[in-house]
């Protein structure tokens, strides 16, 4: 899987590029758990080049917002297209993880 | 006081001596044993008592009808021989008879009071019989007893004479030995019966002990005095004593649960309010920590120890200064927690991480705890507030100097337009014309810096219209040909013969181009070439926009669409910019649902590329 980094400010803007299934879904949570620990929780994961999530991906993804919640942070989506915004509110995930429209919104959280 | 404390030592003597006999298990058993004893003590003197009286009753009566009978025998048989005359005989049988059967007087008494014979020759009176028989009524028969003695009198009818009395007096022998024996016997019953008594006692002392030693405890534990220890029997009373210590031991258990039951109750209601406490604090983005007068740490929550990089369990307990190195953190820590400062400090410290610069913002507060002085260290990440705010500043820097020349350039002209341009048509006109640029120029900045603060506030969106965009590329054509031509720069547009119409926001559109061609020209060094093509295909519009300019490093490829960002290049820092062109135009072609590419090689030339769809129906 291929994850673009990007920074904005003191904000890094993590891109990962593909479906979040299967093998890429440890690859995408290391990277989180490194970056977390590296930039302190000042990062954003900018989905809008993941079409969809499977059961393991969102169990990375609540892994690590829970990993960010014993710090008092939450982990800051972007720009997850409709399939995944109705995955996450059916499985009544939503409220696990701030959501923004564009990773420019998801920066401008950390002021 | 002092009748108090008597009372009291008293009160504890009673209860003293109350368990002694507790222990004992006597109190009850003893004094039953004793009444027991006492009455068939009384029972047995009553009744031998009762025996003697009634036997004392029967001897007289069986004395009494012995006298009787032998009084009507004798009677009878003197009848016969005093109506023959022959008295010598009748004395000698009454003397006979009275002596044989015991009695003490036996004496036969004519009406007239004479006694014709009797045991006791001295008492007769009447020599002979007498010839005249003394009248008189017949007697009655009688019979009496008194002080043991028992007195008959036998009517005597003689045939052919007259009435006579036979009087018999008798003792009464009431026979000592056998009363002896008696009493001896009733005593030897009384003795074996206590004997049984003190065997049955003896059997069942053990129950009834064990009784006895419940019933106090239970009067005891009425009093309110039931310590359990003052409730336990002695397992020497047996089985009822046990068991009873196990009823005891049962309900001290309960009690004892219910305490703990409810201790428990009270213990977890104050962890669920320190759960609910510690939760707050890890909900909490800003790190803290609770510091004592040692310096050692107290309480870390969640986010402490993530901004200090270390576990929070090795942050418990430890010593600050391990986990922070800034000696102007520790110092103001040192004065607070130590009580030596009740100010406050804040203390903003730049650290490394990660190639980057972070800032982390300590706020040391003094707490007072225990009446023990402490500090409470609050820990925050303020990069990207410092990254904005920095941003800001060179924003207004920036701001300043763009309205500033322009508005420079407009005051210049006109003073030229006024002092030489009224005789001189071809001056004013010049004049007018760079008045004009710089005023559009300044309606541009104003308008970008409203745009960038529309979008801030979310509210950037766009008027949908179809676009011609041949009239969009004559307008930036007409705006840059000029600008290009100063500096010496060719500007070429290399468009298709026909263009498409798109839907979007035209004055939108036109100020993402218009900032593209713009930096271009802008950025590129006099005698430089900037070329505008256009692409139509695939549902999709393309612009680029290709210069030979300073190029743009890659580490400031995407950077440089960050609001307020100018490229860490000395050549662009020379150069005016708000550093909020790229991001409006990004912002523009996003929201139309396009995006903005850049190629760019340093000191070679950069290519932008707007795509945005024909027919958008983005936004």
């Amino acid at each position: 899987m291929k994850i673009t980094e990007q920074r904005q400010g003191a904000v890094l803007v993590l891109k990962p590029e593909g479906p979040l299934t299967g093998p890429d879904v440890p690859v995408l949570k290391q990277r989180l758990i490194d970056t977390l620990a590296a930039s302190l929780g000042r990062f954003v994961v900018d989905m809008s080049a993941v079409p969809f999530v499977d059961s393991g991906g969102l169990e990375a993804l609540l892994d690590v917002t829970e990993e960010m919640n014993k710090g008092g942070q939450i982990l800051r989506l972007c720009a997850a297209n409709k399939t995944i915004r109705e995955v996450l509110d059916l499985t009544d995930l939503s409220a696990q993880f701030d959501h923004f429209e564009d990773s420019n919104t998801a920066v401008r959280s950390f002021l | 006081m002092g009748a108090e404390v008597q009372i009291e030592a008293s009160n504890s003597k009673a209860t003293a001596a109350r368990q002694r006999l507790l222990l004992r298990g006597e109190s009850v058993v003893a004094s039953a044993g004793i009444a027991l004893a006492a009455l068939l003590l009384v029972a047995m003197a009553a009744s031998a008592w009762w025996i003697h009286v009634s036997q004392r009753g029967t001897i007289e009566t069986t004395r009494a009808a012995q006298a009787q009978t032998g009084g009507d025998q004798l009677a009878r048989a003197t009848e016969v021989l005093l109506s023959r005359d022959e008295l010598s005989a009748v004395r000698t049988l009454v003397a006979n008879a009275g002596r044989a059967w015991n009695f003490s007087e036996c004496q036969i008494v004519l009406p007239d009071g004479q006694v014709l014979a009797s045991m006791d020759a001295a008492r007769i009176t009447a020599k002979r019989l007498p010839e005249t028989w003394p009248a008189g009524q017949q007697p009655e028969a009688s019979r009496g007893n008194e002080h043991g003695i028992v007195r008959v009198a036998c009517p005597m009818d003689i045939t052919g004479k007259g009435h006579a009395t036979l009087q018999i007096t008798a003792p009464v022998n009431y026979g000592s030995w056998s009363d002896w024996q008696m009493q001896a016997g009733i005593g030897g019953i009384g003795a074996i019966a206590l004997f049984a008594l003190l065997l049955i006692y003896r059997r069942m002392r053990g129950r009834l002990r064990a009784l006895g030693a419940i019933r106090e405890a239970l009067l005891l534990a009425g009093g309110g005095s039931a310590s359990p220890q003052a409730l336990a029997l002695s397992t020497e009373l047996g089985p009822e004593a046990r068991a009873w210590n196990d009823v005891v031991a049962d309900i001290e258990k309960l009690r004892r649960q219910n305490v703990a039951d409810r201790v428990k109750e009270t213990l977890g209601q104050r962890h669920e309010v320190r759960n609910e406490l510690e939760s707050v604090c890890d909900a909490l983005a800003q790190g803290l920590l609770l510091i004592d007068d040692r310096n050692h740490i107290r309480y870390a929550n969640g986010a402490a120890a993530v901004l200090l990089r270390a576990k929070r369990e090795d942050l418990l307990g430890g010593d600050v200064s391990k986990f922070i190195e800034v000696d102007s953190v520790l110092e103001a820590v040192r004065e607070v927690a130590g009580g030596a400062a009740r100010k406050r400090f804040t203390l903003d410290v730049e650290r490394q991480e990660d190639g980057a610069n972070g800032v982390l913002r300590f706020a040391v507060r003094p707490v007072r705890r225990d009446d023990k002085a402490s500090a409470m260290l609050t820990i925050e990440d303020i990069t990207q507030q410092r990254v904005a705010e920095e941003a800001r500043h060179s924003f207004v820097a920036q701001a300043t100097h763009e309205l500033r020349t322009p508005l420079t350039n407009i005051r210049l002209y006109v003073e030229t337009a006024i002092e030489e341009g009224e005789n001189n048509p071809a001056t004013r006109a010049r004049c007018l014309n760079v008045i004009n640029g710089e005023a559009r120029r300044l309606e541009r900045i104003v308008g970008e810096m409203l745009s960038v603060a529309e979008i801030e506030a979310g509210s950037f969106k766009l008027n949908q219209d179809d676009v011609r965009i041949e009239a969009v590329f004559a307008e930036l054509q007409a705006d840059f040909q000029q600008q290009a031509e100063e500096k010496k720069i060719a500007l070429k547009f290399n468009l298709p013969p026909k263009l498409p119409q798109v839907r979007g926001d035209r004055d939108k559109i036109v100020l993402a181009l218009h900032n593209l061609v713009g930096n271009a020209l802008k950025y590129t060094p006099d005698g430089g070439k900037v070329s505008v093509g256009l692409d139509a295909g695939d549902g999709q519009l393309a612009v680029h926009v290709k210069d030979t300019g300073f190029g743009i490093s890659r580490d400031d490829q995407e950077k440089v669409f960050e609001r307020f960002y100018r490229a860490n290049d000395p050549r662009v820092a020379k150069i005016t910019g708000t550093g909020l062109g790229l991001t409006l135009a990004r912002e523009v072609a996003r929201l139309h649902g396009g995006d903005i590419t850049i190629d760019s090689e340093l000191n070679r030339g950069s290519t932008f590329t707007f795509v945005m769809p024909v027919m958008a129906k983005a936004a």
